[in-house]
Order: structure tokens, then C-alpha cells, then sequence
């Protein structure tokens, strides 16, 4: 079972060192989107990368929709996959949905990760009273609903920008990953990740954080970052980074690399 | 058998000798395939004399090699699935799956194969130790630690009757060869053949000193075809005394191909620099190869004065029927009546000019006169070149000229290029333009018979549309089969298309057209780094191929588009949707990497049956650095394609 994991998720472990570095990368893309980032840790670090089960390079017939309805399951498989290569502590980096999955892993196992450095996280992306998450219901409807209404303009890649035209920057900028993945597991992934909220559960992380923004990052307000500070249940800081958009491992890696030495502990 | 005679001749009482000959004509494999399904007779004539055999299929599967063609002399491997694989790494025990090749094809003495490492070429090579003729196909980065040479030395070692290398697919650097030359003294002096081209732009091309070392060794050369370095500012440039020595070093050659390493990637020419050659020096290397049938000297760097030089070039290699020259300034200068330069070199029937700034109309004409026999011409940045002088070009080779190229010469645009043309639209089978739009509005609404031209060639700037080809003049092509259309441009700082489509839907007034070439290569553009406000290269892709679901292609090659920041030239969703729909087609090769599940949107194309991804370009994408299309993908995928579920028409 553990193996089948292994190579169905794509895991690979890389470089050389006494200490672990896992790289998870966010929705809409795959562990390629690590490989400018690579050079700066594989030195130093073992490093684990894989897979999320709804990546496009992943074989689809592993997503089953009964079990990944929820975030659990995607921590169960960070978990198992940790446990199958005889991980026992490491430090975790996580973009956008990873860093949700990595919170939610590190409640559960305190003492498997040493740090957690969490790049364009959101505990919840829809607007809710007192609280700016970036997206409003009624955007990310429309969203969902064109995908699912017209399959065949799904295919021609019209969805998005016929509804782009209207929807705000945020949604524009959010589906551009999304063909990344087959239409069906993006749409409920798409909705898993709109339906979750871990306000309630930050404050039961242990493990120290580092919080890392790009000065604009039109997924995720700059607010968020403020509020993960102050709810993170372990000591928390901010980095901004000095460039923009939500994929910083891609448009800024030398930046972001700087910033990951820095906050990854000695 | 003719129809209308009452004879009771058979086909069968032809001798079966005579049937046999007859069979070994036939090149085309449907109609190979086909002949061998009429009787068992023919099938066992058809695979007797077929010679010649591409190999498709996936590598885990090649234990069901066929066996049934053992007259094959010339063996492809190069394109067996997953493209670029290690070809006998998977196996526990590849000696016996290199001994189960043998078994198949005994009788191979030209082989093509992908080769990753020395321990593939090792196994093929001593299981044939007859080959003669050898093509090395390797696109993927080399394995750090190797060893200078060692690609090279179990070919070399294992097959003494060697006469024809090809490397020019084949990366390597250019020190791994001489030494290995050098080391097989037997088989440098029967090499005839031998083709050290560079067609990745990282490599530098062979320095003098090694061109001098391969050439010294081997005397007997007839084809040598090499990439070099002309600029005399770098270390090891070509110089006069090196083309004297290596005329002195071969004297039989039949075809020289000299190319500068900047000639695949660099085409504005670089006025700036001279190279260090002289026309006297030409003359006299011209002198020393009197066999020559075929010269390519792509200098890239100007070469001046050349006429009396070519003027000897006549007189010197009378058998010499092609000639291609990059950045020769002087060939022709047409002032006096009787021709000068290359004008004289009556016995040329294919001529290439590239970047000859200075060549006028009338020089272009008086090599009209004087190449009387020229079926091929070719003319790229020539600026001084007009309407006119282009259409008393053609105008007076109107009996021989079939094949044409015209490019990147500022006065010859798409309209004035077809106008130049006129004299021989009714006879011309080949052709390219750069797509380069004037004001063509009201320019012909007649309708252009191009009754005979079947391969066109188009070169097109990124954000130009397509659509104006058929009103510029090419509106009736009965015969066209095959188009080409690179593209080119940095997309990045265009505005996004304010057209949906490029105009691929206007190639439906084609109607016999099959086989297209579509070249995205040259477009770079934001694959996922595009910041806010600009347009990704996914937008660019459905702009470029919408329209191609209704044409009736049945083959297509597609490279996608790249980033050159992130190094991904892959294919997006909306080609992925708009081929799926593309009711004719049957074979698709994508030049580039793929996701499985948009490669899985394929399988709704009901006649596709041979698709493949080549990543023929370097450095080709390594398993290990980028996840997209990973064995196991590709495996699924050919799986799903191949699966007796799929009904495919014919």
C-alpha cells in the first residue's frame, strides 16, 4: 500500500543532508513548480516533493471523490507518505492549499514538523462578517456554474474568460490554474477548497510558522496575512515578499529562496 | 494489368523475379500493408522485399517484435514509446532483449536509435556488427560524468565496416569526436559520410584544429557536413588555411556543408562582422575539389568580393549542380553584359542566397540568364531585391524553376512576392513566403490557379492573422498537400489578439490539403508567470489553433509554444479541446510535454490512432525534472489509444 502511494503520487526525494525539506505545491499545478527553487536547498536538505492527488500529472482514476471531499484526506496522504518513508521530523513549505493541508497535518502530529512556512495561505477565501477573505460567494458561483452547465465550452478553455470578462481580478487570476486538472476534479476540488474554513483551527497549531506574502497577490488580501499572525497558535511571522502575484516559486524563486533560507530553522 | 485488353496474362505469371523487382518499388508502408493482405504469395513477396522499417510501439512491449521482416536492411528505433527512453534500461536483462532485435532484423546495416546512454549503443552495436550507415538521435542532456568520447567508442568498436556517421540529431559535445576518430584509424579511412552538424543552439560547433583532425583522418570523405565557428573573434575560427587544408585533407568530396553555429538561430545577418576568409583562398580550395556536386558555405559573416572566386567555381567543379551561400557579398554584380560571378556556374540547378546585401535586380537577372537549368532558388535578406527584378527572375527560368523560397527581403512582402511569381504559377510544386501583410485590400479578387504547387511554406510574426493568404493572391491551390507555418515572436508585450482566430479556418479553400507543420516554437511567451493584466500563453494557443477542428487534416506536427523562464513548452487545454474535435485527423505529433488528462481529452477524436510527444528540442524535458507525461502516463495513455474499445474508420 505505502508503495503504491509513493508512485502514485509522484513522491521523489532529492539531495543530500541531515535534515528534510518538504515542498508541497498549491492547486492547479505540480511539483515542477518547485524546480527553481530546488538548487538553493538540494545542497543542504533532503528533500521530499510529490503530487497532490488532483494534480494533472497524477493518473486521475486515484481521485476518489467519496474520500477527498474534505481536506483530511489530503493531510491523511502527507501523513502516510511521511510515515512510508520514515520521516520523523521535518520542516514543511506549503503554497496556497498545502499550506492549509500542512496546518492541518501539524494538529495532528506536533512533533513531525519542526517549522511550517506557509506561501499565499488562506484559513478561508470567501468574505464572511468582519472578515476579508478575497472572494465572494456570489463570484465564485458563477464560476462553478459555467464549468458545470457547458462541459463542451469547459473543453474549448471559454469558461473562465467569457465569465472573466465580468468576474473580478481574483477569480480571473484563480482559474488560471485550473485547466491544469481534469475538469471534473478541479470543479470539486475547486469546491472543497471554497467550503473550508480553518479559522477555528489555527489556534491549535504548536508549531512555529512563518507566514510568506507577495506584496500583491490578488487571491489572497493582504489582511490575511495579518490574521493568520495573530490566530497562528505557535510563535508566527510575516515575510512580504518585494514582488507580486500568487506563484512567487515561479516568478520570483531567487527572492523567495532568500526568504526560505532565512526563515528555515538552523 | 491494363483494362481493355482480352489477354489471360496474370499478374502470377510474371516470373517471380520480375514480381519481386516490381515489389521492391514500392516505397509507401499503406500501400506495402495493403499488398500484403491480397494472398499469402504477396505477403510473403511484400515482406521479402521490404527493406526498410519504422518501429512504433512501446519499448515494455517490444517482446512482440515481428519477426516476419527479416529482408530489413535500414531499421528506425528512434521513435519507439515513451519518446527518448532509455531504450533497454527497463529490462532486467537487456542483452536479451538486444539479442531478440537481432533476431528480428538480421539483416540491418543502417540503423537510427535514440541513444541515452553508451551502454544502448554498445548492445545494438555488437549485435550488428555489419552496419554501415549509423544515425544518432539523442535531444536529452548528457549523464555528467561520462568520459570524453565514450558515446562514440562501442560504435566504433563493435562495427568495423562503418562508412556513414550522422550525428547532427545527437547531443554531444564537439571534443568527443575527433579523439574516437583518431583512435579507429581502419574506419576514419573508409568513412564516406559523415554529418557533424549542430542543431541545438548551446553547442559552440567544432573548432579549426578539430575539423583539421577529423579531416586528416579520414581521406576518403565524400559527404562532410559540420557545424564550425566563423567569427574570427573566438578561439579556433575557420580561417583561410583551414578550408585550404581540409580540401588537401579530402579531395573527394562530393558535398561540403560548412554552417557558422549561429546559422539555425540567428537570421538577421551580422553586417558587422567579416569572416576571415578571402576569395583568392576560396578559388583555390574550389581547385582542390574538383568532384563537388553540392556547396553550402552558411557563413553568417560577410565573405567579400566573391565573384572571381565562384567565377572559378565553374570552371573547377564542373560537376557541381547545388550551391547554397550565407553572407557572400559580391557573387554577381551584373554591371557588364557578359555574366560574371555565379552567374557563370551554368550547370547549377539549386541556388540558395542568403543575407547578400548587395545583390541588385539586374545581378539577380543576369544569374537568370546564366543559370539557365535552376529548378530551386532561394533568397533571403537581400534587400535590394524588387518586384520587378523577381519577376524577370522567373520570367526567364520559367521552363525549369519548381521550387522557390522567398524571405525576410523588405521589399518582397506576401502580395509582391506572388506577383514576382506569376511567370511560373502554373508550374511551381514548392514554395515559401514570409506572410507579410501590406495593404492588400482590393488586391485580387480573381481567382489564382496554383494548379501544381504542392508543399507551401509559410513564415508569419506572432499577432499577424492568417486570413489574408487567400486574398493576397493564393486563392486556388487544387494540388497544395502539405503546409508549414512557423511563428514566431516574443508574445509577452503584445496585447492580447483582438481576433479570436489566427485564420487557420481559411486553409479549408484547400481542399486537398493533409499534412500540416504547425511551429510554434518561436513564440515565447507567460506559460503560469504571467503577471496581472497580461495574457497567457494558453490564450495564445486556442487563439492559434481555433478553427483547426473543421479542416481535414489527417496528419499534424505541433510545437507548442514556450517559456523560456521556466523552460515549458507544453500544451494547454484549448488545444488539447480543439484537436480532440478534429474529425480527420489521424496522426498527431506534439512537439513539446503534455498533462495525462489532456492527452486522455484525445481519445474523444475518433480517427486518431498515432499520436505521439517528441520532445525533439534541447534540452529535452528528463523524467526527473518536470512531471508532465511520465512513463506511466504515457503508457496509460498509448494503452487507451491503442484499445480494441476504439473503433477507428479505416
Amino acid at each position: 500500500m505505502a508503495n503504491t502511494l509513493l508512485e502514485a503520487l509522484n513522491v521523489r526525494v532529492v539531495g543530500s543532508g541531515d535534515r528534510i525539506l518538504v515542498l508541497a505545491h498549491g492547486f492547479g499545478t505540480d511539483q515542477s513548480v518547485w524546480q527553481r527553487i530546488l538548487p538553493f536547498f538540494t545542497p543542504n536538505y533532503r528533500v521530499i516533493l510529490y503530487d497532490l492527488v488532483c494534480a494533472g500529472s497524477v493518473n486521475p482514476d486515484y481521485f476518489d471523490s467519496t474520500r477527498y471531499d474534505t481536506l483530511d484526506a489530503f493531510v491523511d496522504d502527507l501523513l502516510n507518505i511521511l510515515k512510508a518513508l520514515g520521516v520523523h521530523r521535518c520542516a514543511y513549505v506549503g503554497h496556497s492549499v498545502s499550506a492549509m493541508i500542512g496546518i492541518l497535518a501539524s494538529i495532528r502530529c506536533p512533533q513531525l514538523f519542526s517549522k511550517l512556512i506557509l506561501i499565499g495561505a488562506s484559513p478561508r477565501f470567501l468574505n464572511d462578517e468582519n472578515y476579508h477573505g478575497g472572494f465572494e460567494l456570489g463570484e465564485i458561483e458563477e464560476v462553478f456554474s459555467a464549468m458545470e452547465a457547458n462541459y463542451e465550452a469547459w473543453v474549448n478553455g471559454f469558461a473562465p474568460v467569457l465569465v472573466g470578462a465580468d468576474v473580478p481580478t481574483a477569480v480571473r487570476e484563480f482559474s488560471r490554474t485550473l485547466f491544469n486538472m481534469r475538469p471534473d476534479i478541479s470543479l470539486f476540488v475547486s469546491r472543497t477548497i471554497f467550503n473550508s474554513d480553518l479559522r477555528g483551527e489555527l489556534g491549535k497549531v504548536r508549531v512555529p510558522c512563518c507566514v510568506i506574502q507577495t506584496a500583491k497577490d490578488v487571491s489572497v488580501p493582504a489582511s490575511v496575512a495579518e490574521y493568520l499572525k495573530t490566530r497562528l497558535g505557535g510563535r508566527t511571522t510575516v515575510e512580504i515578499l518585494r514582488t507580486e502575484g500568487h506563484l512567487p516559486h515561479l516568478t520570483a524563486p531567487v527572492l523567495l529562496a532568500q526568504v526560505l533560507r532565512r526563515a528555515l530553522p538552523r | 494489368m491494363a483494362a481493355g485488353t482480352s489477354s489471360n496474362v496474370h499478374l502470377h505469371d510474371i516470373p517471380d523475379v520480375i514480381l519481386s523487382n516490381i515489389f521492391s518499388l514500392e516505397t509507401e508502408t499503406r500501400t506495402r500493408n495493403a499488398m500484403s493482405l491480397v494472398c499469402l504469395k504477396w505477403l510473403l513477396l511484400e515482406r521479402s522485399t521490404r527493406k526498410s522499417l519504422t518501429l512504433r510501439g512501446n519499448i515494455r512491449n517490444l517482446f512482440l517484435l515481428p519477426t516476419c521482416f527479416r529482408a530489413v536492411t535500414h531499421l528506425d528505433l528512434s521513435f519507439l514509446s515513451p519518446w527518448g527512453y532509455p531504450l533497454l534500461d527497463s529490462f532486467s536483462n537487456p542483452l536479451v532483449l538486444a539479442q531478440f532485435l537481432r533476431h528480428a532484423f538480421p539483416s540491418v546495416v543502417s540503423l537510427i536509435a535514440y541513444v541515452r546512454n553508451p551502454l544502448t549503443l554498445h548492445l545494438l552495436a555488437s549485435q550488428w556488427p555489419n552496419l554501415q550507415h549509423v544515425k544518432l538521435v539523442r535531444w536529452h542532456q548528457l549523464w555528467p560524468a561520462a568520459p570524453v568520447g565514450s558515446d562514440l567508442v562501442p560504435l566504433f568498436d563493435h562495427c568495423p565496416m562503418l562508412s556513414s556517421l550522422d550525428v547532427s540529431h545527437f547531443y554531444c559535445w564537439t571534443e568527443d569526436l575527433p579523439p574516437v576518430i583518431q583512435a579507429y584509424p581502419s574506419i576514419a579511412t573508409s568513412l564516406s559520410h559523415l554529418n557533424i552538424l549542430k542543431h541545438d543552439s548551446s553547442t559552440d560547433g567544432f573548432k579549426s584544429h578539430q575539423l583539421l583532425s577529423i579531416t586528416a583522418c579520414c581521406p576518403n570523405l565524400r559527404k562532410l557536413l559540420a557545424t564550425c565557428i566563423f567569427n574570427p573573434r573566438f578561439i579556433g575560427f575557420i580561417s583561410d588555411q583551414t578550408l585550404l587544408t581540409l580540401a588537401l585533407n579530402c579531395p573527394l568530396l562530393s558535398l561540403l556543408h560548412l554552417a557558422d553555429s549561429t546559422s539555425m538561430s540567428n537570421v538577421r545577418p551580422n553586417l558587422i562582422e567579416d569572416a576571415s576568409i578571402s576569395f583568392a583562398t576560396l578559388g583555390d580550395v574550389f581547385s582542390k575539389l574538383p568532384l563537388l556536386e553540392e556547396l553550402v558555405l552558411d557563413v553568417c559573416h560577410n565573405v567579400k568580393h566573391t565573384w572571381p572566386a565562384l567565377e572559378l567555381l565553374n570552371t573547377k567543379c564542373p560537376m557541381l549542380k547545388s550551391l547554397r551561400l550565407g553572407q557572400f557579398q559580391g557573387i554577381c554584380r551584373g554591371i557588364a553584359s557578359p555574366p560574371d560571378g555565379v552567374a557563370l556556374c551554368q550547370g547549377l540547378e539549386s541556388l540558395s542566397i542568403k543575407n547578400c546585401t548587395d545583390l541588385t535586380d539586374k545581378a539577380l537577372i543576369a544569374i537568370s540568364h546564366g543559370c539557365h537549368r535552376l529548378s530551386k532558388f532561394e533568397v533571403l535578406g537581400c534587400n535590394q531585391l524588387t518586384r520587378k527584378g523577381m519577376w524577370e527572375f522567373t520570367h526567364n527560368l520559367r521552363k525549369t524553376l519548381v521550387d522557390v523560397k522567398i524571405s525576410y527581403c523588405k521589399n518582397l512582402n506576401a502580395v509582391s512576392s506572388l506577383q514576382a511569381l506569376e511567370p511560373i504559377r502554373d508550374r511551381i510544386v514548392k514554395l515559401h513566403i514570409d506572410c507579410v501583410w501590406a495593404s492588400i485590400i482590393g488586391e485580387e479578387k480573381s481567382l489564382k490557379n496554383w494548379s501544381k504547387l504542392k508543399y507551401l511554406s509559410l513564415w508569419i510574426a506572432v499577432g499577424e492573422l492568417l486570413n489574408p493568404l487567400s486574398l493576397s493572391g493564393l486563392n486556388g491551390c487544387p494540388s497544395l498537400e502539405e503546409i508549414q507555418i512557423k511563428i514566431e515572436g516574443d508574445c509577452r508585450d503584445q496585447p492580447k489578439p483582438f481576433m479570436d482566430a489566427f485564420g487557420l479556418s481559411s486553409l479549408t479553400c484547400y481542399p486537398n490539403l493533409t499534412r500540416m507543420i504547425l511551429d510554434c516554437s518561436g513564440v515565447t511567451g507567460y506559460a503560469l508567470t504571467a503577471p496581472v493584466g497580461h495574457t497567457d500563453l494558453s490564450l495564445w494557443e486556442r487563439f492559434f489553433l481555433s478553427g483547426i477542428q473543421d479542416s481535414t487534416l489527417n496528419e499534424l506536427n505541433y510545437w507548442t509554444a514556450q517559456d523560456v523562464d521556466v523552460n515549458q513548452r507544453c500544451l494547454f487545454l484549448p488545444a488539447a479541446g480543439l484537436l480532440a474535435q478534429c474529425g480527420s485527423l489521424r496522426k498527431l505529433f506534439i512537439h513539446g510535454t503534455a498533462n495525462e488528462h489532456l492527452m486522455m481529452f484525445l481519445l474523444g477524436n475518433p480517427t486518431l490512432r498515432d499520436v505521439q510527444l517528441r520532445e525533439d528540442y534541447y534540452p529535452a524535458p528528463d523524467n526527473d525534472t518536470i512531471t508532465e507525461m511520465r512513463v506511466g502516463s504515457c503508457c496509460r495513455f498509448e494503452d487507451a489509444l491503442n484499445s480494441s474499445s476504439r473503433h477507428v474508420p479505416d
